[in-house]
């Protein structure tokens, strides 16, 4: 259950602070850039000598990207795959929160939904798609329901976890001082689970972006993900480069957001650690 | 008279004076009891539901186990579960031979770290099952496009979590060895390696996952081998109890090569659990 966390963990510590080796570090940015630079060139001249059908080039996909926001074609289809992303997502936070929430405060409802969580975890996305078409249809809301099932379990793992493990003692101590079920709930165990929130809808977030992928692959015909099946179909290379870009640039986007508010929420958390 | 018989130890005392437990904490005594209830439950009420509604909505467990047999006997489940697996297994492998290396290098030279890393990041970010198009289109709808995508989504939860286990590797370790005189090899194979294991199968874990939904996408989308196209093939035909089979098929996989691969990191890096307790 925790094998998301972990690693999601270790996906974040790749990007912290550089290790203290003087030597090549002052030419870190003039390495980066020249690789991206090289590349992106060695791609435009390899994609002009081969044919268009199989490999775009960096510059014949810019066009393609600014004709198509010019025709509103680019924003209308990413509008729509928004609207669904967001609708599913905020779904799947509030019910990964509410029932992490509970599994983690009560023994018997952790005991009992354990197993089937862990099932339902472990059974990849996709392979329930066709039935999920089955159920719902081919609209808007088999789309939602496809990100509501990618993203809620991320979350309620990462609720469940962070109030699972805030130590007994804070409860303890609210408890001794009158506090109310409620107000342990509101004062202590939410503000402590913030953080793991924060975590589990940061990995939700590849995921929900996934689900909206698939949705459209399958279902709906509309938004990002039938922009990038008529292209391909049409065998349109240079268009079909365009919305997978601005997935990737509207992924990094959303998580670095996240890890924003995260870093804020778990402000507290770092120095604690610090000081423990 | 009148006076119990003292209890015979300690223990005993402190038992018997204890509050006693709510109902609640007395069934929390019984997690494996609770659980196995609540997963018959489940299995129950499903059974029941889906009696009651059209077959083509819900299927129910034992029409699931019913259509077991029959697909096994065709030879139509172990020929599309071969047609998965081996693609996977090869565009896995692929992964693991391209990751772990190229993460520790990352992790180990800073120029190749400053050469990659944006490039990592940006492919890592992006979602790999949109270029499942454009890899039908360079593949072609066989095998080859299944060992692509594999290899896609697999490659880079392992190239990052091998570069973020080598650089954190405390450099007393290398210091020392290095003081030592151990040659570069001898590093690699008796500090950097066994320093990364846990990091790495971490990202092996969430390499798995993320392949098995890639490769399923693919499958759907080709539609014409492996467990993917199963799913297309019974959705089609509204055979909704021979549509759990590969559903299940695939989740037994997800779950299987994960805890494998839990059970692996156990073993490989005890001391990484040893080392949690302590700290």
């Amino acid at each position: 259950m925790e094998r998301e966390r972990a690693a999601g963990g270790v996906a974040g510590a790749a990007r912290g602070p550089a290790r203290a080796r003087v030597g090549w570090t002052g030419h870190a940015l003039a390495i980066r850039v020249g690789s991206l630079v090289l590349v992106l060139a060695a791609w435009e001249w390899y994609g002009r000598r081969v044919d268009r059908i199989f490999l775009s080039y960096p510059t014949a996909i810019a066009r393609a990207a600014w004709e198509m926001s010019v025709s509103g074609e680019l924003p209308a289809a990413a509008l729509t795959s928004l609207a669904s992303l967001a609708a599913g997502f905020c779904l799947g936070i509030a019910v990964g929160v509410a029932v992490g929430f509970l599994m983690g405060r009560y023994r018997p409802i952790e005991y009992a939904l354990d197993p089937l969580v862990n099932a339902f975890y472990s059974t990849p996305g996709t392979a329930i798609l066709p039935l999920l078409m089955l159920w719902f249809g081919l609209g808007v809301t088999v789309k939602i329901v496809i990100v509501f099932a990618f993203t809620v379990f991320p979350v309620l793992v990462n609720t469940f976890i962070g109030v699972r493990d805030i130590s007994a003692a804070h409860v303890d101590v609210a408890r001794a001082f009158g506090a109310s079920e409620r107000q342990v709930t509101f004062k202590v165990l939410g503000p402590a689970a913030l953080p793991f929130v924060a975590t589990g809808v940061r990995l939700a977030v590849g995921r929900a972006i996934v689900g909206v992928i698939a949705g459209e692959f399958f279902t709906a015909m509309s938004g990002l993900g039938q922009l990038i099946v008529a292209s391909g179909n049409a065998y349109d290379t240079d268009r079909l480069f365009v919305p997978i870009i601005l997935l990737a640039v509207g992924g990094v986007g959303l998580t670095r957001a996240v890890e924003a508010v995260e870093a804020r929420l778990a402000r507290w958390k770092l120095s604690e650690r610090a000081g423990g | 008279m009148g006076l119990a018989s003292p209890p015979a130890s300690v223990e005993a005392l402190v038992a018997e004076l204890a509050p006693r437990p709510s109902r609640a904490t007395r069934l929390a005594r019984h997690p494996a009891a609770l659980k196995t209830a609540s997963f018959a439950a489940f299995l129950l009420l499903w059974e029941l539901l889906g009696r009651g509604v059209d077959p083509i909505m819900l299927s129910y467990p034992t029409a699931i186990l019913r259509a077991f047999p029959p697909m096994l006997a065709s030879g139509e489940l172990p020929r599309h579960t071969l047609q998965s697996l081996g693609p996977f297994a090869g565009g896995f492998g692929l992964a693991v031979a391209v990751g772990i290396p190229l993460g520790l290098l990352m992790g180990r030279y800073r120029p190749v770290e400053y050469a990659l890393d944006w490039h990592v990041h940006a492919l890592y970010a992006t979602p790999r099952v949109a270029l499942i198009p454009l890899l039908v289109l360079w593949f072609g709808l066989g095998l080859a496009v299944k060992v692509a995508i594999v290899f896609l989504t697999a490659v880079f939860p392992i190239i990052l979590a091998t570069y973020s286990g080598a650089r954190n590797v405390s450099p007393q370790l290398t210091e020392t060895a290095e003081a030592y005189g151990a040659r570069p090899s001898q590093l690699v194979r008796k500090v950097l390696l066994p320093a990364t294991v846990p990091y790495v199968i971490a990202g092996l874990r969430l390499g798995v996952g993320r392949a098995i939904i890639g490769m399923t996408l693919a499958e759907l989308f080709t539609a014409v081998s492996g467990l993917g196209y199963l799913l297309v093939t019974y959705a089609n035909s509204f055979a909704t109890d021979r549509l759990f089979v590969p559903i299940v098929l695939l989740a037994a996989l997800g779950a299987g090569l994960t805890e494998g691969l839990g059970w692996l990191q156990r073993r490989v890096a005890p001391w990484k659990e040893s080392e949690r307790q302590e700290g």
